[in-house]
């Protein structure tokens, strides 16, 4: 039993610490640019993609191929930025149909390019830590943890330690004001899209080697990663990571004890309990929402 | 002249909210708009620093033209906009509020300076230097939307309404604070409704009524004036 709780507690670890990642980033998006990225779970799809590329067709350095993958998924955040959540800034739902139609070009581009069909990445190591005979952990899914703690951590100091960061918490809580300390909007816009897309793509790189690759894997990401913002109260940084963490926790452990589906139910039903509780979400505030 | 707006219209959609609006401020005095609600005050401020966009006319600053320029580029030209409401950030910390002024600013002594001048200027905001800011009294929230717009070392304060919803001590003080930043070399528009208030601490005034000016003068001369005596003073 305690090698089940122990191996099951390390999965919904590793759970949590991509859909941390992604939740983040949609956060991070929604809190300065005031638009929902709907094309966020296909942002993490297209880091998956970069692996396929660089990783498992040519052969390059695991590492190497996250960080091209975080560094691309960013620079199409900047490209998002500029093509139609510029322009379409006085109108969050008209951003909000961009990304819709965004999400379905890059899931035809890959298509294109890949085929419509589950890439399966070389594992990166097989490596296990025994713990005792029956509690082996791998080593892999331990440093996908540990890499997502490290990436929320620096996004953590960032935000409360440099001044752009500064500028980024000025910029969700009040544009305006904000605009009439010297912030640029469209700098700030630009910031966090690039870190909110780098976050998803790096989020997808990580989990390639452990998941089946596909065009249409952004679904069930960012259906999840939705969840959990809005438990967590939309705008909230520090709700969208305990969330990911709790979720995780409660998904893997149905899933394992249960199954799935069970689990799923499960998720949509604490996201019930939550709105007729809180409708603004566990540590959003009321004016956020 | 520091500061001019020639002929300025501004409209929100179809509905004109300003017109034909032409307004001179002399370095170092202080100007006041006065007039009731909806006579387009606030307007007329949020052209000068970018936060609406004019449609006719032209402003210029320091012998520039700034009209439609974008905030951030008015800011760094030396306008500091201390806006109706206040507009502090709420969860960011009475020093992060006031650091977020100093945004552009990348001369790091000059900054801590300006920083240290503030809480001296206003004591509470020192002792609350690590508090949410909203967790702050009207008042105080006040002092520190103040004390943002001085970091940006302002060559021209705008003030929206600073008396508004605040205790008649608060006020009196807030007047105090206002003459002494500008005895310090930085002009100041003032908008109020407290034409009272106002009045007393300009050197100049003009009155705007329903979204153009309809007298301008002196700021005693105005206090004199029938008019505004009916109007605006309530005597
Ligand atoms: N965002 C907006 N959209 C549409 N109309 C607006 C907007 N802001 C102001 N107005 C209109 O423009 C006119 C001028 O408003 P403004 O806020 O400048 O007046 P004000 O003199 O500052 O009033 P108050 O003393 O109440 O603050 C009013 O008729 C107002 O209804
Ligand atoms: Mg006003």
């Amino acid at each position: 039993m305690i090698e089940l709780l122990a191996q099951t507690g390390l999965n919904a670890l590793y759970a949590a610490s991509y859909t941390a990642l992604v939740a983040v980033g949609l956060v991070l998006i929604f809190g300065v640019m005031g638009v929902i990225n709907f094309a966020h779970g296909e942002l993490f799809m297209l880091g998956a993609y970069a692996i396929v590329a660089v990783y498992a067709d040519w052969n390059l350095p695991y590492l190497v191929a996250v960080a091209v993958g975080m560094t691309f998924v960013g620079i199409v955040g900047l490209g998002m930025e500029r093509a139609f959540f510029r322009p379409l800034r006085d109108n969050p739902l008209g951003g909000l149909v961009a990304s819709i139609g965004f999400l379905m070009i890059l899931q035809a581009l890959v298509s294109m390019g890949f085929g419509v069909r589950m890439e399966h990445v070389p594992p990166v190591t097989q490596d296990v830590i025994v713990i005792t005979e029956k509690v082996r952990l791998p080593v892999f899914r331990l440093a996908v943890i540990l890499a997502a703690v490290v990436l929320l951590a620096s996004l953590w100091a960032f935000l409360k330690k440099t001044r752009f960061g500064w500028a980024l918490r000025a910029s969700a809580q009040d544009p305006e004001a904000a605009a009439l300390q010297g912030i640029s909007i469209n700098q700030t816009a630009r910031i966090a899209m690039f870190i909110g897309a780098a976050l998803a793509g790096v989020a997808g790189a990580l989990t390639a080697p452990l998941i089946s690759v596909n065009p249409h894997m952004g679904h069930s990401v960012i259906v999840t990663a939705f969840i959990v913002i809005i438990v967590g109260g939309i705008g909230s940084l520090e709700g969208a990571v305990i969330v990911a963490v709790a979720y995780a926790f409660v998904h893997t452990f149905v899933t394992t004890f249960f199954d799935g589906v069970i689990a799923d139910i499960v998720g949509l039903l604490l996201l019930l309990a939550v709105l007729i509780v809180k409708p603004t979400g566990l540590f959003g505030s009321a004016d956020r929402a | 002249m520091l500061l001019e707006l020639r002929a300025v219209a501004v409209a929100y959609g179809k509905v004109s909210a300003v017109r034909d609006i032409s307004l001179e401020v002399p370095d170092g005095r202080i100007v006041t708009i006065i007039g009731s609600n909806g006579a387009g005050k606030t307007t007329t401020l949020r052209a000068i620093s970018g936060l609406t966009r004019v449609r006719e006319g032209e402003i210029h600053f320091a012998g520039e033209r700034i009209d439609n320029l974008a905030p951030d580029r008015i800011v760094a030209r030396g306008i500091a906009h201390v806006p109706e409401g206040r507009r502090i950030f709420p969860d960011l910390t009475v020093e992060e509020n006031l650091r977020t002024g100093a945004f552009l600013r990348r001369e790091r002594e000059a900054v801590q300076r300006d920083l240290e001048a503030v809480y001296d200027r206003f004591p509470l905001l020192l002792e609350r230097r690590t508090q949410l800011a909203k967790t702050m009294s009207g008042g105080e929230q006040q002092m520190l939307a103040i004390g943002r717009a001085l970091m940006t070392r302002p060559k021209l304060l705008l003030m929206d309404e600073p008396s508004m919803g605040l205790a008649p001590k608060i006020v009196e003080e807030i007047a105090r604070i206002i003459g002494e930043i500008n005895a310090q070399g930085v002009p100041v528009i003032l908008v109020e409704q407290n034409a009272e208030l106002a009045l007393e601490l300009a050197d100049y005034a003009y009155v705007l009524e329903t979204g153009s000016l309809a007298l301008e003068g002196p700021a005693d001369e105005l206090h004199d004036n029938e008019h505004v005596r009916a109007a605006y003073l309530g005597i």
